[in-house]
Formats: structure tokens, sequence, C-alpha cells
């Protein structure tokens, strides 16, 4: 590239990003809500459960009890844990479980639910009633099922230490030996890579393309509407250093904001979580060097991709209507390739457009170097960022992009 | 004989369905200003556009005085096109600014042509401010000014007065004269004839995408027998003026579908059929 070219390219982008930052709601959209989303999503909408799970565990339950011959202790078990009990006889029914009479009750909330409990001999039946659409009547099933569960084991080892058995040996005869993290060899590193494997790549992937969107829009289709490309296609440049420098603005622009949704997402787990559970990958130099190609190869694609299709509208409306559902095409494969097992895995795979990507990302976060997949990504990789910027320079190239609908 | 700047030779524009331009044949000289009149749809805009070299043509060449085509020697030309194209996040100086960095040239000698100009079009107390609030008025000042930044050699101007008030397009048409004397070639589209008579000194007539007339006012008048400029037009330009067509974008086969399918049909009505229930 000659130097007035580089110029030019810079001078484009350079605008673009002085344009594209003037605009708060930009701002917003693309450094402020990806910064925020995950510690918001990991760190208040917690505080927010664990408000409302405080507020239920205030709340009292009022619970019908139908038996003719209730335990006592597991009566006073049940008053412990807020349920307010009335005892009922049990009226004569082929199961425990068929609503009858109860019915109406439990579905008009005059009851939380109804426990029947009946004595067998040496065993006992039971059924809870409950309204599944009612949080109290939820919240009632969880404690009437938690504190029967508490009273089934506590009669269970009084039954084994009556047979003059030992309970603990008896309940569990097979134990671990040790400390459990001790068996996991991997070092901590390599499981802190194994976990950013599983969300960094979809992330990337997704953000990549969604945030690419309004830029890409903006700087084509935006141009074209409002009419300002036609003087910009008069200036000596040409239209392949007009694509670059609106490529370099989008990436610059889509770069920052998945650089801090991923700080964001890093910051809320970290808070979140003990520094144990998600702590530096340890990678080597080779796989930090890829792990930058695979995202730059990815850019390019992504990014040309973009603007070709928005660069294909003829008004920010009909640019908006292909971009958005086109984001399917990064969604499925990225989700799809969460599952797929990197034991072994197959070669073609990393040829694969978008799947390759995401899989070398995995790999490399987990520092895995296999040359002949590398090999595969790097070589599949360049194929579809050319074409998609061929593409992207054919779209470019197309004379009546100087019209507009306006 | 002035040099020639600008050469059309042969040029004839083919979008998918439409001939746009017809074997167009001008030369354009320096230090003169050439109006292009011609109805809505007559092919003005494709002929300044090829001129800019924005439009390759289908066939024949342009060609600036340097035997090089216009393309790969865009900063000899200025071009204010119809909609101005000024970014309004942008302040008018900043505007001016991108263009001439694009060409090439240093903010510096930027700034102070543009200070020159700008005292001419009353517009030196707007070039800080930004241009989402400016009138059409100021925006045509102001994508004036950024086409004269550079110093070009010719200046392309598409409806340079149009929508604007009767004081900002006189003192658009002052400024070329201005260019003129100084030595400037513009090329000024119009479809007001009165506007060309007054500012050009020579009249190409486009109708129907074939350049019907091509010279000075009273080179028109002697040649048609006329008496007036007005009758000059339409005694060259009496076969039905085509309609408006938008270039080469062409509606693809599911979307023209799409679009007639929600279209309701318009009633028909026969003559002498009473409307009334």
């Amino acid at each position: 590239m000659s130097d007035g070219s580089g110029r030019r390219v810079r001078a484009i982008a350079a605008k673009e990003i002085v344009e594209f930052a003037r605009d708060w709601r930009t701002i917003m959209a693309i450094i402020v809500i990806p910064l925020l989303m995950f510690p918001l999503l990991f760190i208040l909408f917690p505080v927010l459960l664990e408000s409302e799970a405080a507020e239920l565990d205030a709340l009292e339950v009022a619970v019908i009890v139908q038996s003719d011959d209730f335990p006592e202790n597991l009566h006073e078990n049940l008053s412990f844990a807020g349920v307010v009990t009335l005892i009922e006889p049990l009226p004569n029914l082929t199961t425990l479980s068929d609503p009858a009479g109860d019915l109406e009750r439990v579905r008009n909330s005059s009851v939380d639910a109804v426990l029947r409990f009946e004595s067998n001999n040496q065993t006992w039946s039971y059924a809870i009633l409950h309204l599944s659409t009612s949080e109290r009547s939820n919240e009632a099933r969880y404690r009437l099922l938690a504190t029967l569960s508490e009273w089934e084991d506590s009669e269970v080892r009084q039954r084994i230490s009556d047979g003059g058995l030992d309970v603990n040996e008896t309940l569990d005869p097979l134990r671990w030996n040790g400390d459990i993290a001790q068996g996991d060899v991997a070092t901590t590193g390599e499981q802190a890579g194994m976990v950013l494997s599983l969300f960094i790549p979809l992330v990337l992937a997704i953000w990549t393309y969604s945030s690419a969107i309004q830029p890409s829009i903006d700087m084509t289709a935006g141009e074209r509407e409002r009419g300002t490309l036609e003087a910009l296609l008069c200036l000596p440049c040409t239209r392949l250093e007009l694509l670059m420098g609106k490529w370099v603005a989008v990436a610059t622009i889509t770069g920052i904001g998945v650089v801090l949704q991923i700080c964001g997402l890093l910051f809320a787990i970290g808070y979140l979580a003990s520094s144990s559970f998600i702590g530096l990958p340890k990678l080597s130099l080779v796989s930090v060097g890829l792990i930058v190609l695979s995202i730059l190869l990815f850019a390019v694609m992504v990014v040309a991709f973009e603007l070709a299709l928005a660069m294909r509208s003829h008004s920010v409306k009909e640019a908006g209507s292909i971009l958005a559902p086109a984001l399917m095409l990064i969604l499925f494969p990225a989700l799809f390739t969460q599952v797929i097992n990197l034991d072994g895995i197959e070669g073609f795979w990393f040829a694969i457009p978008v799947v390759n990507i995401l899989l070398a990302l995995r790999e490399l976060l987990m520092n895995r170097v296999i040359t002949e997949h590398v090999l595969i990504w790097v070589m599949s990789s360049l194929l579809y960022a050319s074409l998609a910027a061929y593409y992207a320079s054919k779209q470019f190239s197309r004379e009546d992009i100087v019209t507009s609908l306006s | 004989m002035a040099e020639t700047l600008l050469s059309l030779r042969g040029v004839t524009k083919k979008f998918t369905e439409v001939e746009a331009l017809t074997e167009i044949d001008l030369d354009i000289h320096s230090g003169e200003i050439v109006g292009l009149v011609g109805s809505n749809g007559a092919g003005k805009t494709t002929l300044l556009r090829l001129m800019a070299g924005v439009y390759s043509p289908t066939t024949g060449s342009v060609l600036l005085s340097s035997g090089r085509p216009v393309q790969e020697m865009r900063q000899e030309l200025g071009v204010v096109p119809e909609s101005t194209g000024l970014y309004s996040r942008l302040t008018a100086w900043e505007n001016i600014r991108y263009h001439s960095r694009m060409h090439g040239v240093s903010d510096a000698v930027a700034w102070a042509r543009t200070e020159k100009f700008a005292e001419h079009l009353d517009m030196s107390e707007n070039l800080r401010r930004h241009t989402k609030g400016f009138s059409r008025g100021m925006k045509q000042k102001t994508a004036l000014l950024r086409a004269l930044a550079h110093g070009p050699n010719i200046l392309l101007l598409d409806e340079p007065t149009a929508g604007l008030d009767i004081t900002s397009a006189r003192t658009v048409r002052a400024l070329v004269r201005q260019l003129r004397n100084e030595g400037g070639t513009v090329i000024y589209s119009t479809h007001h004839l009165a506007e060309a008579q007054q500012v050009c000194d020579r009249i190409v007539i486009i109708h129907n995408g074939e350049l019907r007339a091509d010279g000075s006012p009273t080179e028109l008048l002697e040649g048609t027998g006329t008496e007036t400029l007005e009758d000059a037009y339409v005694s060259l330009t009496l076969d039905q003026a085509r309609p408006r067509h938008e270039d080469n974008d062409k509606e693809g086969v599911l979307s023209s579908w799409w679009r007639r399918l929600f279209t309701p049909r318009t009633p028909k009505a026969t003559m002498g059929e009473s409307t009334d229930e």
C-alpha cells in the first residue's frame, strides 16, 4: 500500500470513528452496555434472586394435613419449617394423589397445599396436592418435601440402629480417601482455560457480529440513504481504500465492544466465584499468538461480510432487516460448537466456517496447539476471510451504490 | 483558443434497461462556465457523474487534458452533488478538512482557501459549527467550500441553487462568476434556463440522454431562429421527455412481486360513469 493510499484509509477510518463516537447512543450501545451487561446479569440478578428467596423464607404457608395417624415429631418439624398445619381426617380415596374434594380449595388458594399421609404398619404413603402456578403453593410443597425427606432419613437411621448395625457403615460403605481436588491432575491454569473456553468463543462470536451491525449499516446504507456517499465517491480514493477505511473503523469499534464485554464477563465471574474457580489460563506464547490470529481472521470475515450486505442494501431499514436475521449464521454454529467433544476431534471440523474459529479458540484457551488443526483452520479461515473481503469489494465497486432512496 | 480540460468522446451510458446517455461528444475548456440544461431525467446528473468519475462510460471515453481517464485524476475536480453530502455530526470545517485530506492537501492550505471563500459566502462564522442545524443554503455553501478547498481545476456543480432562497442563490452564482473571472472552470447543471443564461458562457442542452445543442446563448438563439432561450429550448426538445429512471438500481423479482401483492389496484372509472352511490 502506498503512502497516499495508507493516508486515505486512515483519514476515512478516523472520520468514521469520530463521527460514530459523537453519538451518545452509540457509546451506550458499544461501550457502556457491553461493559455492564455481564456484571449486572451476574451480580445484580443474583442479589435480586436472593432478596426474593429471603422473602419466601420469611413466609408462613398454610397446609392441610389429612391423616389418621400423623407422627408428632413430623408435626413439630413442619412447624419449625414455617408450615402452619391443620389436621383433618384422611378421606376415603382410591389413591392419595386423587384431588377429589380438595381440588377447589387448592385451586382457589384458600390453602397452599394438602398433605395426605397414611400409615401402613411399617411404612407410610403420602401425596401432596399443590398448585404449580402459585409461588406460595410451590414453596409449601418444597418445604413439605424437604421436611418429609429429613424425617425419612431420621427414620432410616433409627431402624438401622435398632437392628444393631452401624449407621455410617451401612449407609456409606464406599468412601473417598484424601482431598478430592488433589485427584484432578489438571493445573489450575488448564482448568481456568477449560472454563473460559466454554463461553469466551461464544461471546466473542456473537458480540463481534452483533456489535458490528450498527456501524456497518451506518457507514454504508446510512451514507447511501443520507446522500453522503456520492460526494465520497467523487474523491481521489479507490473503492478498495474506501472499503478498507470503513473496515478498520468498524473493526475498531467492534473490537472495543468485544474486549469490554469480555472484561465485564471476567470481572463478574471473578466477583462471584473464588479465585480457584476462574483463574488466568496458563497459555504459551504460541497459543496467545494463534488466539490473536484467529480473532483477527474472524473479524476480517465477519466485518467484511456485514459491510458487503449493508452496502447491497438501499436503506438503513433494508440493511437492518438483512443483517439482524443473518446473526443466526453465527449463533447456531456458535452454540453447536460448545457441545463438540474436543478429544479426538476429526480435522474436518476445523474447515467449517465459523465453527473452525470457535473450535480453534476452545483448543487454544486450553493451551492445546495441534499442528494439523492449526493448519486447517488458518488455511480455511484465510480462504473465508478472502472470499468475504472479495465479496465486499465487489459490492463497493457497484455503480448503483451512488444512488439513494432519498 | 482555451485549453481543453475535459473531453468526452462518443460517451454512451447504459444501465440495465435504459440508455441514459447516447453518443455524447463534449469538450470543456479552461476558464468557462458551462451550463448543463435539461428536464428531470434528461441525463444531466448521469453526465456529471461520468465527468466526476463516479460512473464509467459504457462506450466512449472521458479524458482529462493529460489524456488520462478522469477516475485516475479526481484531485483535479471539485464536486458538489445535488444532495451536498455533508456529515451532520461533523463541523463545517471538519467536513471540508476530511475531503481536502483525501485530496492530499495540508490542513493549513485547505484552511487558507476555505477562509478566503467563506468570506465571500458569508460563512466564516459558521465553519466551527456542526452542520446538523444548517439551512439548505448553508449546507450548499459548505459543500461549495469543501469542493474548492483543495484548489480544483474544474468545479462540477449539480443544481447548486436548487432549494435555496433568493439571497443564497445570488451569493452562489456570484461566487461561480468570480471563480470564472479568476480563471476557474465550472460545469453547472440546472433546469432553469434563466439561471443558465445569467451565469453560463456556454449552454449544453440535454434531452432524453442526447446532446441537443451546445453553444453560447446567442449561438443557441441563432441556431434555432428563436427570440428567447425558452423558445430555443422548446424547439430543441419537442419530443416528449422520458420518465426519470433511477440509474441501474433494479428491483429484484421477489421484491417486485411482494410489493405488488400488497399494492391495491387503482379503481378504474369510465367516462360518464357516476361515482355517486
